[in-house]
């Protein structure tokens, strides 16, 4: 019985936190048609998102990019395939690893700070202030945070991928004595549009689930300090284990 | 102190979009005065089966001062949550200014809430903006050029006792000043229904004072309708027409502030006079006294 208890009730809060996501979407979408937009506070958020999370964005692709150098040279040294370390590398980042890790990171950075930003404006009574100022919040603070994450994703991403590649040269040039004019003409010489395209296309579906999961953690967060934690914290989660999910669901779907 | 007179004659309500002149002028913001201003029938709210508001109606007149007291979790914050519409009741009808804001759209409720004007517990006041922008918000939402906003931002702020803050950023202020910027930001706008929650919470008794004589003073210079959700008895002495008393989350009792102060209810009197011992019980009498607590269930008897 009291197994079936704590199901019913991990059910029950599973459903109320997936019935947040869908709920906060029906209201960005419902508002989308009409205006205010309020073009300056998206301009001010594209600034938090993409420019204050470019050195995390563009740190990360430049090591990845390193490591894959590394690791693929000693896996095609085996069998003398070492010109195609730069093939793999840019596929690996342009495909993958640049929109998945710039997407983690931006979950980490952008979504922890949504979800407790909005959170304690919910616990310290300023969104139903801004209610009582003839402001609809969501309008507010809602629609310019996930605007401004998925606009800036795709920016993030084609930086990291220029950054990431650029660590693979660096590595395989000038500490696995490659020819370096060799190893320009076999990144680009095997990419296709696709590859390109595939990425952006992740970066503005990863934007989306990151920007709708932690505004609504934040906006719904409930029970004081310590509902702001556990909200940031589920943002952060749920942000990142989304993004691992969409991205099996876009590759499978892009690349089938 | 600044005087309210510096607004200027003519005014557009905000509330309801109608011009109003001030002074000398005629015209009234609300055009019936004989009809409440705020109208609650049969309203029910639960929280998991908890009823919170059973069955509250109440009116509050045009310009009337209405305070409602009432033990904590009475169910005073969700009566105010209610009128404003940031919680739907279970069932009943809201009415102010004569129209059901819960039949709107949410843009229609929006246009109307320029006539409400708010003070919360917590002042909650936007961390991210300075003073003057918090106090001027609505008439910069209003597109208002700042230079204005900030200009009749700075008239609030003086009106409340807190010239020259207009750049300092809520963080940098104390409890009782984020309160009077709080207060300022209500009343910035020219609301006719300004809504009080615990104007006094958290403050020393000098600040108290302080915002209770400034309370006082809009009222009576701007002629709003208010509800002031209040603990403090001196507050509600010096500033209520009406009282409403919750109990158990019904209307235990509706009077004016002279009829609070002279009843004998033992209920009322229990609140009024802040004791222990009393009608309200909360479960602990029986080891201040050393004999069985008969009735421990926090009711009244």
């Amino acid at each position: 019985m009291l197994i079936l208890q704590s199901i019913g009730a991990a059910t029950e809060r599973l459903a109320h936190a997936f019935g947040l996501y869908p709920l906060m979407m029906a209201k960005v979408l419902a508002r989308m048609r009409k205006p205010p937009w309020f073009f300056a506070l998206i301009i001010r958020q594209c600034e938090k998102v993409g420019v204050q999370s470019l050195p995390v964005a563009l740190l990360t692709a430049v090591f990845t990019g390193m490591v894959m150098a590394l690791q693929s040279w000693v896996a095609f040294h085996r069998f003398g395939a070492e010109s195609m370390i730069a093939t793999v590398v840019s596929l690996s980042i342009l495909r993958e690893l640049g929109p998945v890790l710039v997407g983690l990171m931006v979950a980490g950075r952008v979504g922890a700070s949504f979800a407790a930003e909005l959170g304690t404006m919910r616990v310290s009574e300023q969104i139903d202030a801004l209610w009582t100022l003839s402001t609809d919040p969501v309008r507010y603070l809602v629609m310019p945070r996930l605007i401004a994450v998925i606009v800036m994703m795709p920016l993030l991403v084609v930086l990291a991928d220029a950054v990431g590649m650029f660590g693979g040269y660096v590595i395989s040039v000038h500490v696995l004595d490659q020819n370096p004019h060799t190893y320009l003409r076999n990144s680009f010489e095997y990419l296709q549009l696709i590859d390109f395209y595939s990425g952006l296309l992740k970066a503005a579906v990863f934007g989306f689930i990151i920007g709708l999961v932690s505004c609504a953690e934040g906006y719904y967060c409930a029970g004081g300090a310590a509902g702001v934690g556990q909200a940031t914290t589920r943002a952060v989660v749920i942000s990142a284990m989304s993004i691992l999910i969409a991205d099996y669901i876009l590759t499978a779907w892009i690349f089938q | 102190m600044s005087d309210y007179s510096l607004f200027g004659d003519t005014q557009i309500a905000p509330n309801c979009g109608k011009t109003v002149k001030q002074g000398g002028g005629a015209e009234k913001p609300f055009d019936d005065q004989r009809a409440p201003k705020i109208s609650l029938r049969n309203v029910h709210k639960s929280f998991k089966g908890r009823k919170v508001l059973d069955d509250i109606s109440m009116d509050i007149m045009p310009g009337e001062s209405h305070v409602v007291i009432g033990l904590s979790g009475a169910g005073k914050s969700v009566l105010i949550k209610c009128i404003l519409g940031l919680l739907r009741p279970d069932s009943g009808t809201i009415l102010i200014n004569g129209e059901d804001w819960f039949d709107m759209s949410i843009e229609e409720r929006l246009r109307r809430m320029p006539c409400i004007g708010v003070l919360f517990q917590g002042a909650a006041l936007f961390d991210s903006m300075c003073v003057w922008e918090n106090v001027a918000f609505v008439l910069l939402q209003q597109s208002m050029p700042r230079v204005d906003a900030r200009k009749q931002a700075e008239q609030m702020l003086e009106m409340v006792g807190l010239p020259g803050i207009g750049d300092k950023m809520p963080a940098e202020l104390s409890g009782g000043m984020k309160k009077r910027v709080g207060l300022a930001r209500a009343i910035c706008h020219r609301p006719e229904i300004v809504f009080y929650d615990e104007p006094l919470a958290g403050l020393d008794p000098v600040m108290s004072d302080v915002i209770t004589i400034l309370l006082k003073r809009l009222h009576e210079t701007m002629n709003v309708t208010s509800l002031t959700i209040a603990h403090n008895m001196k507050l509600v002495q010096a500033f209520s027409d009406q009282v409403s008393m919750l109990y158990e989350g019904k209307i235990y009792a509706q009077v004016s502030a002279q009829e609070l102060q002279e009843t004998k209810d033992p209920l009322i009197r229990q609140f009024v006079e802040g004791r222990a011992e009393g009608p309200i019980r909360f479960g602990f009498e029986s080891e201040m006294s050393g004999q069985p607590d008969a009735n421990d269930k926090g009711e009244a008897t």
